[in-house]
């Protein structure tokens, strides 16, 4: 029992699931070549004549090497076996393999909201959002959603966009309602 | 004198109405799990266009002291192990709450988080003016030590892994970078890309971060079925027995006495200090009271809550003396000053004398009402702890999107919003700490500011980092604070495991939690 607690812990991480790691690799390795990116990018960054001792370059220079160095050492741990402990929540449930599809489908409303702000106006973006979200979430049923959906979307706009004045574009649908429109 | 001015500004009904409406929203967001105070200040941080300075600072202190309050109430009434942070004192709450004595919990967290918070506040204000008054005299060179300080135990003994606390600093100030060096004016890592050259704004970082990533995270492993919270019975007058008090508030002003200091010095945070008073409590506690350590100790409740409100107190001395942030949302709030053009330091005391005295004053204040509303008031939060998980999370979806999007009303930034929030899904999955990133990101052009300063002013001679007698003790101070700190996780691990192996039944029953 004391390994659960370990791992609630997040002691160094010694939990070797066999799927994990090379997630792991793949995000230590990303880590590795943003800090490759920042050195050549790095190099390319102008120096005027006017910069003092210490041009634009250095603090660049600096961070990525600290990068390149943090993650060759991850690496390293990870070829060793040593992997990282993945964060706790009242929420989470450490029992369960990960739900990419739910991910995913999050993922995929976001995207579509973003799409739909400029067309359909704030609200309604959001209504679908919320709906969205809340359904590959595993909201029931999907009437109540999407009444919650559409109330909270409206109250926002109303109280940010009316009351607040922030512009948050109210879309075809509602232009004409003085109420909705900063 | 300045503090009475203080609290003549604070008690004006304006005022107290925000201090009222951020300690509301504060200990709401501390109650619910996926939300904390770091992000409700960032999603907020557009109130900075519409209040003034004071009355926006105001409601964010209320957000951070409230979501402290909160906090304790998630992990004494949820049946689930509470965060890793405070799993000991979570375990103490919890096996109260099943043995019927949650109200007891409940009103020891709440009474020590009253008592610490306010005791603190006190030390901050005898305290802060002296530092302040100290770090006037201090120059560039001091600056890039103590940020050095700030960075590295903020990255590498918040977290669990060293390594990988780094590399989340290092991410942080590899943003920061992107954009127009304030020095020479040159484009860095722009690419070309005209959105890149304005910077990548530090809120909409942070809401993706910390909203976007934790919605993500959470949805990947969500716990499915209705929240069980353990319900609380009686009235509030009758939650505390004559022999609680006399159990409680020893544990309180030790926890207090303890937790301020911890929160001072960036040795790791409110974790350390919740730590340090469980420990002390149960080396003190004995015989009969010794043996319920694990099963539900009320000094192990009343210990560490009041520790860790009065580290909350402490880490605003380093930010409002040096500017410098050691917990998200402190940098969060920095971020706040910097809104209004206010840079927290040595200087914030003299300039903006009357901001920072309502501030406290607004603490004083705080403390008082959150000891109202979580002691009658209760009931409102355990209805707030039962939101449906699908709802919570979209909705928290949703306040994200209109965050980002309304930093600059294009839907780019709701684009980067998901860049960013799915990086910071990666990064909780992966064992990454999100807390230093934002650090790193708010102190990184600050840090390299004063760092080429300084260079400039030893023309390039790197030696001269270290060379000032006080840079050089700083240094000194890091490497203790070190040694301590890896001495005292070893202690930490070894005593959880103690706790848990001497009582089988909490074991059993995290697991029970688990499914």
């Amino acid at each position: 029992m004391s390994s659960s607690i370990n791992g609630a812990t997040g002691g160094s991480g010694t939990n070797t699931a066999p799927a994990r790691p090379l997630g792991e690799l793949i995000f230590a390795g990303m880590i590795v070549c943003v800090g490759v990116v920042g050195f050549v990018a790095g190099a390319q960054i102008p120096i005027p004549p006017s910069a003092g001792v210490v041009g634009p370059r250095a603090f660049p220079f600096i961070v990525s090497g600290i990068m390149v160095a943090i993650g060759i050492g991850l690496v390293i741990q990870l070829l060793r076996g040593h992997t990282g402990a993945a964060e706790e929540g009242e929420d989470v449930d450490p029992d369960v393999k990960t739900d990419w599809l739910t991910v995913g489908k999050l993922v995929g409303f976001l995207a579509l909201h973003i799409a739909l702000i400029v067309p359909l106006g704030w609200p309604v973006a959001a209504a679908i959002l919320f709906f969205g979200a809340a359904w590959s979430l595993g909201a029931k049923p999907w009437w109540r959603n999407a009444v919650i959906a559409v109330v909270l979307a409206l109250i926002l706009q109303f109280v940010f966009a009316g009351l607040l004045g922030v512009s948050l574009p109210a879309g075809f649908l509602l232009e004409g309602v003085e109420i909705f429109n900063g | 004198m300045a503090l009475l001015e203080g609290f003549s500004v604070a008690m004006q009904p304006m005022y107290l109405l925000y201090a009222l409406g951020g300690v509301l929203v504060g200990t709401a967001v501390g109650v619910l799990p996926g939300i904390g105070p770091a992000m409700t200040v960032a999603l907020l941080m557009p109130i900075t266009y519409s209040l003034d300075p004071t009355a926006a600072i105001i409601v964010f202190a209320g957000i951070y002291y409230g979501g402290m309050y909160g906090g304790s109430t998630t992990s004494i009434l949820l049946n689930t192990p509470g965060e890793s942070a405070s799993i000991v004192t979570a375990l103490e709450g919890n096996k109260m709450a099943k043995a019927g004595r949650g109200a007891a919990a409940l009103a020891t967290a709440a009474i020590g988080s009253f008592i610490a918070g306010t005791v603190a506040t006190v030390l901050l204000s005898f305290v802060a003016p002296y530092v302040a008054e100290f770090a006037v005299q201090i120059g560039p060179t001091e600056y890039v030590a103590l940020m050095i300080v700030a960075f590295l135990t903020v990255g590498a003994l918040l977290g669990a892994s060293v390594l990988r606390g780094l590399a989340s600093l290092a991410l942080g100030l590899f943003i920061a970078l992107i954009g127009v060096d304030a020095l020479t004016a040159q484009q860095r890592y722009t690419f070309g890309n005209p959105f890149l050259a304005d910077g990548i704004d530090v809120v909409l970082v942070a809401v993706a971060l910390f909203a976007v990533g934790e919605a993500l995270y959470v949805a990947s492993r969500l716990r499915h079925g209705p929240v069980k919270v353990i319900p609380v019975a009686g009235r509030w007058t009758n939650w505390m027995r004559k022999e609680d008090w006399k159990r409680s508030w020893k544990p309180w002003l030790r926890g207090t006495f303890i937790g301020f200091p911890v929160g001072t010095i960036p040795a790791g945070g409110a974790d350390v200090a919740t730590f340090l008073s469980y420990a002390s409590e149960r080396k003190l506690a004995k015989g009969e009271r010794k043996k319920q350590f694990g099963k539900g100790a009320i000094e192990g409740v009343a210990g560490p809550e009041s520790a860790n409100n009065a580290a909350a107190a402490g880490v605003l001395v380093p930010l409002l003396t040096l500017g410098i942030p050691t917990t998200a949302t402190a940098a969060m709030m920095l971020v706040a000053f910097q809104r209004y053009n206010i840079q927290p330091g040595p200087l914030l005391f003299e300039v903006e004398g009357a901001l920072v005295w309502a501030l406290i004053a607004s603490l004083y204040v705080g403390n008082l009402m959150l000891l109202v509303l979580n002691l009658p008031l209760v009931g409102i939060w355990v209805k707030i702890l039962q939101i449906p998980r699908p709802y919570l999370y979209s909705g928290i979806l949703v306040f994200a999107a209109m965050g980002a999007f309304s930093v600059n009303f294009t839907p780019v930034d709701v684009f980067v919003l998901l860049v960013i929030g799915v990086l910071g899904f990666f990064m909780r999955r992966y064992g990454y700490p999100i807390a230093p990133m934002v650090v790193g990101l708010i102190l990184g052009p600050i840090f390299e500011d004063q760092l080429r300063r300084s260079l400039a002013i030893s023309q390039g001679d790197p030696t001269a980092l270290v060379s000032t007698p006080i840079a050089a003790t700083i240094y000194v101070v890091l490497i203790v604070i070190f040694v301590l700190s890896f001495w005292l996780r070893k202690r930490q691990r070894a005593m959880e495991s103690e706790v848990v192996e001497e009582t089988p039944a909490a074991a059993v029953d995290l697991k029970e939690g688990g499914k």
